[in-house]
């Protein structure tokens, strides 16, 4: 079984793209799909979107400097996309324009469009010369767009945008012949959407939104791994479990059937997935052998230093020696007498007596300098003084069978002050849970005591009658004394010594920062087929399927089934085909036509759609310009086959409160 | 108005300045969320064959939840009074006994099992 690592993949900021005068000048269409999870931009003409960034902003928090009267505040770089390098470490700044699957933080919105503009090299001035294709969310409330518009024509000047949605564009346009009927499953990152098509037109009062994604999923098994693994609470992030969604997970075409299987160990031993972690070896792993090379790196290093000392100031007081020789000179050959008491005052000495002194004590201080340093220089040389033994060396023993019984004799009476302690802790514990017997005794002896019955109460009088006591207090008449405590480090030391295999912290250190991944690859996803396991009321996807079939015609639902579409970013999932399949059949009248396809390149569906949207010859007739948007209203948009339909907000109407 | 944002009127030459959120509400401006939206949404008196955002959410579920242990996952028919914790074997029951109560309690809310009542 081969252990696994995390990639951490980090994003690469954009490079900021020529702008082409071929697309400036003919007014290229752009194509965005502003999704929840990933935002994809490019020219109708590209052939893959030029862009693929998050749609998030991280905003530093700001750096106020006030030391002096004037405030200056540092306003930090506002992070956007895929500027944002390290997701983790931005993690409680981060910021998305989405509520769910729909945009409602235009301001958010307005810095991503920046983003993007600017990354695709725009440079006209004042507008963006481009209709604009924006996918939004199903059924996206008149408020949203209304403000998407705003913010599109009165800040960008954009010529006309046409909306969409996303799993719309897929159907319709991201392949060739698409059939006319069509049951859409889109699993996005906020929200799954099961949308039934009946002769190209949507029947928008028939679907539904299940509110669970793929952005849940990823936080589930977050929290699972984290609950299961508290130690690594930390390095278990959100992305990497969003790693492990995309490399690992799976859908379970029969949850149940495959619960089953991960309880036998051979299939368990077989199928687990065992990720490691990084991890830094502590101090406590290194070897005995290190430790020792590493003191006495230290102490030759110690050494090293105080020698230099030595002989610095085994020069510094050479050189002061000659001078005040030079001086002795002086005053020897009959020097004036001022200019001596000067020279002498330099020197802090107040007379010759005094310059005599200090000649002598500075010759003794070099002598003792000159001896330390050979003295050193020797130490240095000989053996440096034996390590200190390890309180239990290994014991000599005649031949094997005798360590090895030793040993086992060891290893049976620690076991044996483990059970005790075990024992005393569960009856710790039953004492104080009604219905045990531990409990039950306990009771009956403290009624007993407070029962009074005069005249023969001879308690007391045999000191054991005192032990009673210790029966019922807490401890359960005794308690881990340290005695045993002490015993048991010993016999641990004594093993730990003699089979370092057994108590080997440096294999373990790695085993211990490793994930072992079993149900969970399962369990994560089955989140969008049982809500229920995060305590959601909503029904589960196949629930879903069923519903919206019921809601439709017997001849609808023929259609439909016939011809079921699974696209988003969770479709690539291995199993989910399978598990449709199966829950559609079991759903369905017997030997009914059941038939589901998973869309190629699901993530990218919508984008296609969308570019193949723009291309088409009629693509001017659904762009709403900002002509009409001025004349109908901000809210009015062009309806084609793969938008949302148009219902004027109604005019709220005044109750008169006072009639 | 802030440095950063002068900076950006400057380096952002498509875009025209009649209108920028970002600017305009220098202030926080607080947006309405979602779930506003749908409310206010719903208190309007829409035809009759509208359909909007609100009422597209997903049935509740018709089917009696199953029940899996917390731990690991697998079908579980036991529960455990303290903790409320499922768990499908003794192991897993050994396991819960000493988890620790903040462990404890992530699973129930994990499981979204927080409300006394239930």
């Amino acid at each position: 079984m081969d252990i696994m690592e995390f990639k951490d993949v980090k994003s690469t900021p954009d490079i900021i793209h020529t702008y082409p005068s071929s697309i400036k000048n003919n007014s290229t269409p752009l194509v965005v799909d502003n999704g929840s999870y990933l935002s994809r931009v490019g020219w109708s003409v590209n052939e893959t979107p030029l862009l693929q960034f998050k749609n998030l902003i991280a905003k530093p928090r700001k750096e106020r400097l006030k030391k002096d009267n004037v405030e200056i505040v540092q306003v930090p770089q506002l992070q956007i996309g895929n500027d944002i390098v390290n997701i983790e470490t931005m993690r409680f700044q981060l910021k998305t324009q989405f509520d769910r699957n729909v945009v409602t933080h235009f301001e958010a919105q307005e810095h991503l469009f920046d983003y993007m503009f600017t990354h695709l090299g725009i440079d006209t001035e004042n507008s963006v010369n481009h209709p604009l294709v924006l996918t939004e969310a199903l059924l996206n409330p008149n408020t949203s767009r209304q403000l998407m518009s705003e913010l599109l024509f009165e800040c960008y000047g954009v010529p006309g945008v046409a909306y969409g949605v996303d799993a719309l564009f897929s159907h319709h346009f991201a392949r060739p012949k698409p059939l006319e009927n069509a049951l859409i499953i889109n699993l996005g990152y906020q929200t799954c959407h099961v949308i039934p098509v009946i002769n190209n037109k949507t029947l928008f009062e028939n679907t539904r939104r299940l509110n669970i994604g793929g952005w849940s999923v990823i936080t589930f098994l977050h929290r699972i791994l984290q609950l299961k693994y508290p130690a690594h609470t930390a390095s278990i992030t959100l992305s990497r479990a969003e790693e492990l969604l995309h490399t690992i997970c799976a859908i379970a075409v029969d949850y149940k059937e495959e619960l089953m299987k991960w309880t036998n160990t051979d299939y368990y031993e077989g199928n687990i997935k065992k990720i490691q972690l990084p991890y830094s070896a502590g101090t406590n792993a290194l070897t005995l052998e290190q430790q020792k090379e590493r003191k006495r790196e230290l102490a030759r290093r110690l050494t090293e230093i105080n020698a230099r000392k030595r002989e610095e100031r085994l020069a510094e007081d050479q050189e002061k020696l000659r001078q005040l020789l030079e001086v002795q000179d002086l005053v020897e050959f009959g020097g004036e007498k001022e200019e001596i008491e000067h020279i002498l005052g330099e020197f802090e000495l107040k007379s010759v007596q005094d310059l005599q002194k200090a000649l002598t004590n500075l010759n003794l201080r070099i002598e003792k300098t000159k001896q330390k340093i050979l003295a050193a220089s020797n130490i240095e040389e000989a053996e440096e003084p034996p390590v200190k033994q390890a309180k239990y060396s290994k014991m000599v023993f005649e031949n094997d069978t005798a360590l090895h019984s030793f040993l086992d004799n060891v290893k049976k009476m620690r076991q044996e002050i483990i059970t005790r302690k075990l024992v005393r802790k569960q009856r710790k514990q039953d004492i104080f849970k009604r219905r045990t017997a531990a409990g039950q005794e306990r009771m009956r002896i403290i009624s007993q005591l407070a029962r009074k019955e005069k005249g023969n109460d001879d308690f007391g009088l045999r000191d054991e009658d005192w032990d009673i006591y210790k029966t019922i207090s807490k401890d359960g008449g005794d308690s881990d004394s340290d005695a045993e405590n002490e015993k048991l480090l010993e016999f641990e030391e004594i093993l730990r010594t003699h089979e370092p295999s057994q108590f080997e912290e440096g294999a373990n250190l790695v085993e211990m920062h490793q994930l072992h991944i079993g149900i969970e690859r399962y369990r994560a996803p089955e989140l969008i087929f049982k809500p229920y396991m995060s305590g959601s009321p909503e029904a589960g996807l196949s629930e879903i399927i069923g519903y919206v079939l019921s809601l439709c015609k017997p001849e609808e639902q023929l259609k439909l089934a016939e011809n079921v579409i699974i696209t988003g970013g969770l479709a690539n999932l291995p199993g989910l085909r399978e598990r449709v399949l199966k829950d559609l059949i079991s759903i369905r009248p017997f030997q009914s036509d059941v038939r589901v396809s998973v869309m190629e390149n699901s993530a990218l569906t919508a984008w296609y759609g969308a570019r193949e949207f723009a291309k088409r010859d009629d693509f001017e007739k659904y762009l709403l310009t900002k002509k009409l948007y001025e004349d109908i209203g901000h809210e009015y948009f062009k309806e084609h086959v793969a938008s949302n339909l148009y219902f004027p907000t109604p005019k709220e109407v005044m109750i008169d409160v006072d009639s | 108005m802030s440095v950063e944002e002068q900076k950006t009127e400057q380096k952002l030459v498509f875009k025209s300045s009649s209108l920028q959120f970002q600017s305009a509400n220098k202030k926080k401006c607080v947006w309405k969320g979602l779930k506003q939206i749908i409310s206010s949404e719903k208190a309007l008196p829409w035809p009759d064959n509208c359909v909007h955002y609100g009422s597209i959410n997903a049935p509740p579920s018709f089917k009696p939840p199953e029940k899996f242990s917390d731990l690991s996952g697998l079908p579980a028919p036991y529960t455990d009074p303290q903790t409320r914790l499922r768990f499908a074997n003794k192991d897993e029951y050994a396991t819960i006994i000493e988890l620790p109560m903040d462990i404890t309690a992530g699973y129930l809310t994990l499981r979204g099992a927080t409300s006394i009542v239930g």
